[in-house]
Formats: C-alpha cells, structure tokens, sequence
C-alpha cells in the first residue's frame, strides 16, 4: 500500500495518481488535518509487537503494510469543529500531532521526501547552505544577521549589488492587506532603515547575474533540471516567483556531471529521497548554489519543460510494491 | 548650539513625527510647509519618496546649508516593524487581475491586450474570459502537437496582418520579443486554442439538440431607418425599401436564425415583422426562406461556439473576480 499525506485539493497529487493506478499499486491519499476530527487511529500493543490501524473514510488501513509514504503538503491535524474553547482545540491538536509522529516513525517504510524532521533541517538555508558549500556547490558570498552595523559593510562589498531574503516564508499584513517580500536588489533607502534589522535576521547576499536560474528536481537518484529564462522578463528578473508566463521561458538543461552528482548527494546527504534546488547559472558558466527546498513544487516544472518527474515518483513510490 | 544645528534638530523631529502612509502625504505636505515657515533660511523642500506596491512612503527633507550647498535628511524612526517587512510590497503590487486560481500579471495583461479580438465585448470582459481559460488549461500537460503550434501561428499571424517573415520579425521587435519568447507565447495560446476546440465539439451536439431553431438556416432582410415601413409580404418590403425617404440601413443576408436581429429569430419564412422602434429609428424585416437545421459540420461548429459562450458566460457567474487596481 502506498500512502500519499496530502490536502485533498492538491493538484500535484493528481499528476502521480494515475500513473501509479496504470501500475496497478494500492493507494490511500489522507490528509493528516482529517485527524482525529474524521479519521481515527489506534496503535495497540500487546506481548511481541504493536499493530496501528487509522480508520479513514475509505475504511481501515493497517499501517505495516505500507511500504511507501509520499508526505507532499498534508494539512496540521486539527480538532472537530464544535471542540470550540481555544485551550481545547490546542491541547487536542498536540496530542494528536504527537501520536501522528509517532505513528509515522513506527512504519517500516520509505518516505518520499523524509519524515518530518529531516525535512525540517533540510529546510534551514543556513544549515543546507553550509552542507551545500562542504560538498563544493559554489555559493554567494552570503551573511545571516539581525546587526544593523552588518549592512553596509554588505552593500559596499557588493559594490551596491545586494538582496535581502527572508529567513524562511512566511505571511504577513500591512495596513490589513497580506505582503510579500521577494527578492530585490536594495537601494540606498534601504540602508536608512538600518536600524529595523534588529528586529528580525535577515540574509545578505551579493546580487548573482545571471544567464538564467535554474530549478533542480532531484527524486532519489534521478535528477532533472529546468532552466527558467527570467532574464527576458522586467518582472521576473530578479524573482521568477513573480511569473511572467508570457515572456519567461522554461526548458529541460542539461547540467554538467559534477553539479548533476553534487545535487544529488545534497538530497542524500539530508536523508531526502527527494529535494528541489535552485541554482544561478552565470554568464560566465558557473552553476551557483541559491537554496534547497525540500518539499518544493514540481509540477509547473513538468508542465512546462515536459520533464517527466511525475512518473519517476510514481515509479520511486511503487518500487516497493513491485518488489514485494 | 547654533542656529543651523537648531535648524537640523528641529527638522529630524518633523521627519519623525509625519505621517508614513500614501494615502496621508498631502497632511505631511502641510506640517513640512509650516515648519518651511517657521525656517524661513532653511530653504526646506520635502521630497516625498512614493515606493510601488506598498502603502508605505519615505521622506527626505532638503535644506540650504548656511555656507552653501544643500543637506538632504532622513529620519526614519523605528516603529517596530520588521526590516523586510517595512520593505515588502502588497501580495498583487504587479498584478491586474484574479480570476479563480490565474493571477494575470501587468506584463501578460500587457500582452494579452494585443491578443483580444473580441468587438462586442469590453477588454475588461475579455481579459476575464481568457484568465477562465487560462484556469481550465493550467494544469494540462498534454503535449502540443507540430499541427497544433502552426494552427495557433497561423491565425495570431493572420489576425495581426503578419503575413510573411519579416513583418513578424518587425512585429517582434516592436514587442520586445525574441524568437523562442514567441514561441512560448503561440504554445500558451495554442493550448487555449486546443481546450476552446474540444470543449465546442464536446458541448455541440448536446446545445444543437436544446436550441435547434437558433440553427434554423434563414435568409431575411431588414431595415432601419427614419421611415415606418408597413409591408404585408416580404415581397413588398422589398419593393418599398428603395422608393423611401430618409437615410435607412438595409440588409439582406444569409444567418444562422438565432443570429437575426430579435423580431426575426423565430418567424416562419414569408413572415414580417414591424415596424418596431429601435434605437431612435424603426424596424422592419421579413424571412425570405428558412432551411431547418442540419447535423452537418458547420451547423456543429456554429452551435459549438455558441455553447462555448453558454459555458463561458456560465463559469463567469461562478468565478471569483478581483481587479486590484481598480
């Protein structure tokens, strides 16, 4: 049996789904937010073992017999609606998250990409952008700080080509309405509001001209990159997460062997069957190391360069099936 | 201290004490003129830095230096927000519109302007129509076929008048786009293409069956103009229309029935209709000859882009529609 974790809304699932129904392998998509509101688990133990059934609304599914997890975007486990004092649905939320953890470090499957806390590390730019460096990816000339006093002595060795990033995502409001802060290029006003950085670390990193970005989809040994040409867009030039559908192109690329080999062992060297890297490749033709997301998106990836991700984890996911 | 000391003292604490929101620098304005006032040596202009995509402004004030010269200041305070916070831009600041899950952003909407054909429609409405296709394709991943690609050239071409090499060329260079963006560019409106395409022929027969009369094959004509036309017969509408006075506007013509002008779209042939007032004129019409509709493959295409615009009409009035801009 083969579990996919996932909102019930995720489209991604939905390019995988039927390729691993044309192989013909068990599939149960839960979303882990139905916990315990509408699904239930039971983990007993009795002399020489311990069996864990979760009840969902497909019907009962031992859990040993699971031989691969796909933990894509599943939703926080949440109480039932009319658990209603705040207090509650915390102390319900906790307890169930707790036992799901548990639960899912007791099955003696392959997860795709981790479980939860490997990814959790992977996660952290300051962490994999020095395991990056120890394996030899090239990677700018970058400072995490909340020290006012850090950043011009960063604007000026950047030779006032510098961005400011965000230490992980995250949402907010001004005056009511959600914001964003995406890559930029700082400008001498920026440097006047020195002094808010105290308040939160940010990541300083030298502008990386590029010819273009590139996202690396590396599933277990496979690996697949796309270039996206956000040169050709005054949108997205400085963040391809601006889309600008119409002008940017995206293509399959061929990385050289040694960068090919380095993001593979990045993924590995995580304990992730799965990781998507983002890479800067210079006019100069160095391939430099921006950041790994663990569980980042692939689909866009698929959709638009025809490379095909989907199948190879459909075909990682069933490997345990078939063997069986 | 001296008196320029004082000067810049006292202007930090304006910079400090005005109010950072765009919808409040006209009140800003005015401290800084009052303050102009009371510093009358100082020369102070305040320059008022609008930052896009945020409600956030800067402010600098420029002030003659004593000996000379200009200070420029700048005095943020801290409010207690976050630098890239401070820094950030509102979640749409380079988007137009959102339509369901397609958010179309400045430079698509850009383009797509000079993609839209559509006379009876506001381009408001149209770029709304294309961002519904753009839902329904965004997670096809069929691939496009080299008959597909050519078919969605072909037309953009012809619909642009860019009918040989170099006035595509031309007309590329005029947009800003290279040879492969162009490319890309068809595959997107090749793959709407393709959905519009299958979604006629999938809704046809099932929309032919519902609204057969509107298929009905009729030849009619009809007038507007000044004059009250009162005929019995076709045949002596026609014979009035060129002995009356006053400018009128005559058609005859072939037309699937449900395209006829309103009184027309059900009458039997040899029928009239009017006079009826239109516009600050008056209507008359006749059918000539009304053919029932057929099953053929241009009655099917006919009835397909009608049950396209059903459908379309139809998914508007679910959609969820947020102009950010306007």
């Amino acid at each position: 049996m083969i579990l996919i974790l996932s909102e019930r809304l995720d489209d991604t699932v939905d390019l995988v789904l039927p390729k691993l129904r044309r192989r013909n392998v068990p599939v149960t998509w839960w979303d882990s937010g139905d916990f315990p509101a509408r699904s239930r688990l039971t983990a007993a133990f009795s002399a020489g073992g311990h069996r864990i059934t979760l009840h969902t609304e497909d019907g009962p599914l031992d859990l040993s017999t699971v031989t691969a997890v796909w933990r894509r975007r599943p939703t926080r486990s949440a109480a039932s609606a009319n658990v209603s004092e705040p207090t509650h649905r915390a102390h319900v939320d906790w307890q169930a998250q707790f036992l799901l953890d548990g639960a899912w470090d007791l099955i003696p499957a392959r997860w795709l990409p981790s479980r939860r806390e490997p990814e959790r590390q992977a996660h952290n730019k300051i962490i994999h952008m020095a395991r990056a460096a120890s394996l030899g990816f090239s990677v700018p000339e970058t400072v995490f700080t909340n020290d006012p006093a850090e950043l011009v002595p960063a604007y000026e060795r950047a030779e006032g080509r510098l961005i400011a990033k965000q230490i992980n995502s995250d949402s907010f409001t001004v005056d009511g309405a959600d914001h964003r802060t995406y890559t930029t290029v700082l400008t001498r006003r920026h440097l006047t509001s020195r002094h808010l950085l105290r308040h939160e670390p940010v990541i300083l990193q030298p502008y990386v001209p590029k010819a273009v970005e590139l996202r690396v989809i590396v599933v277990a040994e496979k690996v697949f990159a796309a270039e996206i040409d956000s040169q050709a867009s005054r949108t997205a030039r400085e963040d391809w997460r601006h889309y600008d559908d119409d002008r940017v192109r995206y293509a399959a690329h061929e990385l050289p062997g040694d960068v090919r080999r380095r993001c593979a062992e990045l993924v590995a060297s995580f304990g992730l069957t799965y990781g998507a890297i983002d890479l800067i490749l210079t006019p100069e033709g160095e391939y430099v190391f921006l950041e790994i997301n663990p569980n980042g998106a692939w689909g866009f990836v698929e959709t638009r360069t025809g490379l095909p991700i989907s199948d190879a984890i459909a075909d990682w996911l069933a490997q345990g099936e078939s063997d069986e | 201290m001296s008196d320029f000391g004082a000067v810049l003292e006292s202007g930090v604490e304006l910079l400090r004490r005005l109010p950072r929101r765009r919808a409040r620098v006209e009140e800003a304005r005015r401290a800084a003129a009052e303050w102009g006032n009371e510093h009358p040596a100082a020369g102070a202009q305040l320059v008022v830095d609008v930052r896009p995509g945020t409600p956030v402004v800067d402010y600098d004030l420029l002030l003659a230096h004593p000996g000379g010269g200009t200070v420029a200041l700048t005095a943020p305070s801290d409010e207690g927000v976050p630098w890239l916070i401070e820094h950030s831009t509102h979640w749409a600041a380079g988007q137009l519109v959102s339509v369901d899950d397609v958010h179309l952003s400045v430079a698509q909407a850009l383009t797509m302007l000079r993609s839209l054909s559509r006379r009876d429609m506001t381009p408001h409405d149209e770029i709304v129509d294309q961002c519904l296709i753009l839902n329904e394709v965004m997670s096809d991943d069929e691939p496009l076929t080299t008959e597909d690609l050519q078919a969605a050239a072909d037309e953009f071409r012809r619909g642009r008048g860019l009918y040989d090499r170099a006035a595509t060329v031309a007309w590329l260079e005029q947009m800003g786009m290279s040879p492969a963006q162009f490319e890309e560019y068809i595959g997107g409106i090749a793959r709407r293409r393709r959905f519009r395409r299958r979604k006629e022929a999938e809704l046809a027969p099932e929309y032919l069956a519902g609204h057969r009369s509107r298929f009905d094959r009729a030849r009619a004509v009809w007038a507007v103009g000044s004059e009250r036309w009162t005929a019995a017969t076709p045949a002596e509408l026609l014979a009035m229309l060129p002995a009356s006075t006053g400018e009128a506007q005559v058609t005859i013509g072939d037309r699937w029935a449900g395209e006829l002008p309103e009184p027309l779209r059900d009458a039997e042939a040899g029928a009239v209709a009017g006079p009826v007032e239109q516009g600050t004129g008056f209507f008359t019409g006749a059918v000539l000859n009304r053919r029932p509709a057929e099953d053929d493959a241009e009655t099917l295409a006919a009835a397909g882009r009608a049950a396209f615009a059903a459908w379309l009409a139809e998914r508007r009035g679910r959609a969820s529609i947020e102009w950010h801009w306007l």
